[in-house]
């Protein structure tokens, strides 16, 4: 691992102790460890370290595991904050001889980072401060993989993203601005050293096992799945299962969202097929004139959210995003919940500068850059801001799957709906389908895919490639590539280990019951019935008896406390 | 969960895989609810406790086949390894344990496999099937379990005669009272073609239930469809043949939607299979003779190792063609197209049978059915001649 401390400009190669590679296994799990101390920080705290860390499988042919986690405290949402990244930084983080980057302290001036296998050196960027991602990564890329952050990262907009060079975000938590409290505009990776596999003949049986149920599955692999359309697939299908997020969650079915469905986005800019390194799906789809296609939650929250049904605004949008370098979902989400807010949504036209705006926070842009809830209570219209721990909801509403609704409120880092991903069976069948329109063992589910989808992105591995296979095959990847025994049940006990962690950060930062919990709209207002399909409000009552489930499940008190205060202290 | 409970030991007498009383089952909510045969669910129980998963179903199968198979594995090996489709791809092996290897803590033991697995064996109690995700989940891994013992003992046995002193008996009950013969008789059909979408789905739901009822398919496996005004009508991915009511998809020609990304994964084999044919129906099972023959393949120093995809060879199985091909994107899709025009009928090696129907549903069907009574049929045949050529004739052609 490589430890820099920005502040005073030293760098040293340190080793990762082994215990702690198996019981955190890597990415999250190994950064979510490494922030045990500093997580009482303030996320600007020259002091809060930003943790870049691979997993064992990075820089093998595992597939879809050129990923890394990127690891720190969240300025938007205050929690302990993870996202996973793919593209081909991860693998160069791994070919540069490195697991893992925790970088630390503030530099005088803005600077970069640049590390290949022969060593490290942090290199001058006063003259790429205040310049767009894509001017950054072309003014690097000669040196390597480039993970840099624009201006909407140097100018602390809460939801700031760090991008990858190839269009990959580290996304949602504003950890863009952590890195740019730090004066560090971008992180520079090269190098070519081979990740060693040390059973090689039971690494490529479970890759093939692998292979086989990616080709088995229709999402991944089918003619309507996301390797064909990428992620806008799904645009006709909650449009179908009437659960698209519309005018800031006040309906659930937009009209114009054939607009900008997959088949309607390939028809108008192409979509080649493009992936993170070594991806055999390619969900990433690219136009003509190379630039990156916007994803389902961009295209929901740019269209149906805003009202907007004009594919190149949205196209345009997903551009501005990710060269100021800020989250598509955020942004999206702020300004509908502004535009209800004055009874107007933005106009297509509108949207590009706006964004502008937020980045460099100029004009009403310096309110909406801090997101939708801060937005909303100083313009004392609280109810309006659509999260769950400051973190706007991405584009499946939760009226329309109960799954969802849960697991928006157990996240460790707000409403995200990656962390349990029920979406993969309450909408998607897989691999079994649960009744989306019921409760009945949700706590049970969710608490489960928490921990499985924790161990995923600290291996770390695509969520996409679980519509096929499953954690079986992956422990026999991961056992192949280190020569020992592992088993889904143990992976999911660290996964559990991992959340378990996060939510006791949380805890001592102050998170309680009263955290977990939907905007008071869902259980208000219903969303948009029709075609024999009833979106009804939730009902509280229920929705508080399975969380209550949900804690006890977890081992917490039904306020969801821990119960042992020296939890944190009985971890390894 | 109590419901849930109710509805699959219904389910697993119905398709008589599990023996009567014999059922247990548990799911873990914030706490755990039992079901069933009582030691069986708290066995089930005891070793849920032990895992992260939300149910679990522990059952006797109706036949003895796991248990023999087990009694017939060499010593030393601690897991069955059927190559049918189901195992191949999501199975990968069964673990199983020994009467003696149960010890004083057999659900410790029994948790020890399904940490890394989602159905096991266990002797002198049965089949344990895990659902980490919901009770159908564990029900479908105890069925893929049962399916995949049943096709390799069917295979074992005429490859490698009787081994135990208790199997002929066995087997012998079998074939005279546990079968039934399989056929479309007293069902009824709607003539096709069918335009009306909502006569379609009816029809869908219909001929899915008759599928599994007629033991043509297990509950959670196989597909259907029909095509009408430039649009397929498919059964949607992991949805029970024998409950298809709202888990149809229509899916334009033309893919001017996605929302058919739920549709069976083998909607492109279906889509290949109208092109070849023009035909309206398509009938889609797992019969288990007709995937036991499509195995048995006599060919001498053939370099195949991996035929299941790789034969490049059409066999034979009466007039039916046996083909290579894995499911989904792996290939299924082209080599059934390529045969399937000749008869409307084609065998996918150790996976299933493609049937169509060129007006309705009944043509499929009752090609299906056919399909399995002659697999049947041969493989009594190859079965009865191999043991009166006695115990030295171990070639099953
Ligand atoms: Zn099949």
């Amino acid at each position: 691992m490589l430890v820099v401390d920005l502040t005073s400009g030293r760098m040293r190669r340190v080793e990762i102790p082994p215990e702690l590679l198996s019981a955190y296994l890597g990415g999250r799990g190994l950064g979510v460890r490494m922030l045990r101390g500093p997580h009482r920080l303030s996320p600007f705290d020259p002091a809060m370290p930003l943790i870049f860390a691979t997993g064992p499988l990075c820089g093998t042919p595992a597939p879809t595991s050129a990923r890394l986690s990127v690891v720190s405290r969240s300025p938007l949402t205050g929690t302990a904050y993870d996202c996973s990244a793919g593209g081909r930084f991860a693998f160069r983080l791994r070919a540069a001889g490195l697991f893992a980057i925790r970088i630390e302290g503030k530099s005088a001036r803005p600077v970069a980072l640049a590390v290949t296998s022969a060593g490290e050196e942090i290199l001058p960027a006063d003259a790429l401060w205040g310049k767009t991602v894509g001017q950054a990564v072309r003014a690097l890329s000669g040196r390597g993989s480039v993970a840099a952050i624009g201006p909407a990262g140097e100018n602390g907009v809460l939801f700031s993203n760090i991008m990858m060079g190839e269009g990959n975000a580290v996304g949602r938590g504003g950890l863009g601005a952590v890195m740019g409290a730090k004066n560090l505009k971008a992180v520079v990776l090269d190098g070519d050293l081979p990740t060693p596999i040390a059973d090689r003949e039971r690494f490529d049986r479970a890759r093939a096992d692998v292979m086989r149920l990616f080709r088995a599955s229709p999402v991944i692999f089918g003619e309507l799945g996301i390797s064909e359309y990428g992620t806008p697939a799904l645009v006709d299908l909650m449009h179908q299962r009437r659960m698209a997020p519309t005018s800031n969650f006040r309906r659930t079915v937009f009209d114009g969202s054939g607009a900008y469905s997959g088949p309607a986005i390939r028809a108008a800019y192409g979509a080649e097929k493009e992936g993170c390194f070594g991806c055999p799906i390619r969900c990433k789809k690219r136009a003509s004139d190379g630039r990156p296609l916007p994803e389902y939650e961009t295209v929901s929250h740019f269209g149906a959210l805003n009202d907007i049904s004009d594919l190149h605004a949205i196209v345009r949008s997903n551009d501005a995003c990710n060269d100021f370098g800020m989250d598509t979902i955020s942004a999206a989400a702020t300004l509908s919940a502004w535009g209800e807010s004055r009874g107007r949504f933005p106009s297509p036209d509108e949207v590009v500068p706006l964004l502008a705006d937020i980045a460099f926070r100029r004009g009403e842009g310096d309110l909406l850059a801090q997101g939708s809830r801060r937005m909303a209570e100083a313009l004392g219209r609280p109810e309006l801001s659509m999260s769950v721990k400051s973190l706007e909801l991405p584009a499946y509403d939760p009226r329309g799957a109960y799954g969802m609704a849960l697991a928006y409120c157990t996240s460790n880092r707000g409403g995200c709906h990656l962390r349990a991903y029920p979406v993969s069976h309450e909408i998607l069948r897989k691999p079994i389908a649960s009744d989306r329109f019921s409760f009945s063992g949700k706590a049970r589910m969710i608490k489960i895919a928490e921990d499985v989808n924790a161990a995923v992105d600290s291996l770390v591995a695509c969520k996409f490639a679980f519509f096929g296979a499953s954690l079986e095959e992956y422990a026999e990847l991961l056992a192949g590539v280190t020569g020992e025994r592992h088993v889904p049940q143990g992976l999911k006990e660290i996964g559990e280990r991992i959340c378990l962690t996060e939510r006791f950060y949380n805890a001592e930062n102050g998170f309680i019951r009263a955290d977990d919990d939907l905007p008071a709209r869902f259980f208000r207002e219903p969303g948009s019935e029709g075609d024999g399909i009833e979106v009804p409000p939730i009902d509280r009552a229920r929705f508080g008896e399975e969380l209550t489930k949900y804690y006890r499940i977890r081992g917490l008190s039904d306020d969801g406390s821990f119960p042992d205060p020296a939890f944190l202290d009985k971890q390894p | 969960m109590r419901k849930m409970i109710e509805k699959y030991a219904v389910k697993l007498l119905r398709d008589r895989s599990a023996a009567p009383g014999r059922v247990g089952f548990a799911a873990q909510d914030d706490r755990m609810v039992e079901g069933g045969a009582p030691d069986l669910s708290r066995l089930a129980a005891d070793v849920l406790s032990r895992l992260s998963c939300l149910g679990m179903v522990a059952a006797a199968p109706s036949l003895p086949f796991p248990e023999l198979l087990v009694r017939r594995s060499p010593a030393g090996s601690s897991a069955l390894v059927p190559l049918d489709t189901e195992t191949r791809t999501f199975l990968h092996d069964i673990p199983f344990l020994r009467r003696g290897e149960l010890g004083a803590d057999p659900a410790g033991k029994i948790a020890a496999l399904l940490s890394n697995r989602k159905g096991a064996i266990a002797e002198g109690i049965g089949i344990f099937g895990a659902g980490t995700v919901t009770l159908e989940q564990a029900y479908i891994h105890y069925s893929s379990v049962h399916h995949a013992a049943y096709v390799k003992y069917l295979m074992d046995v005429l490859q490698d005669g009787f081994l135990l002193p208790e199997e002929e008996e066995a087997f012998q009950a079998f074939r005279e009272e546990h079968l039934t013969a399989p056929s479309a008789e007293g069902l009824h059909f709607r003539p096709g073609p069918l335009e009306e979408p909502g006569e379609i789905l009816a029809e869908i739901a219909a001929i899915g239930r008759y599928t599994v009822e007629r033991g043509l398919v297990d509950s959670c496996f196989g597909n259907i469809s029909y095509r009408a005004g430039g649009t397929i009508y498919i059964s949607q991915t992991a949805a029970a043949l024998d409950e298809l009511a709202g888990c149809v998809d229509p899916v334009p020609d033309d893919n001017r939607s996605t929302a058919g990304i739920t549709a069976s994964s083998e909607l492109p084999a279906h889509r290949r299979i109208y092109e070849a044919t023009g035909a309206r129906a398509i009938l889609h099972g797992h019969p288990k003779f007709a995937v036991a023959m499509s195995m048995l393949c006599g060919e001498e120093g053939c370099p195949v190792k991996d035929c299941w995809k790789d034969c490049p060879r059409v066999r034979m199985l009466g007039d039916t063609p046996v083909v290579a091909g894995e499911i989904g994107a792996g290939g299924l899709a082209a080599s059934v197209r390529r045969v399937i025009g000749a008869s409307g009928k084609a065998v996918v090696y150790g996976h299933g049978v493609f049937t169509v129907g060129r007006e309705g549903f009944e043509e499929a069907f009752r090609a299906m059915a056919g399909v399995e009574a002659m697999c049947r049929e041969e493989y009594f045949r190859r079965l009865d001649a191999r043991r009166r050529a006695g115990p030295g004739q171990s070639k099953s052609e």
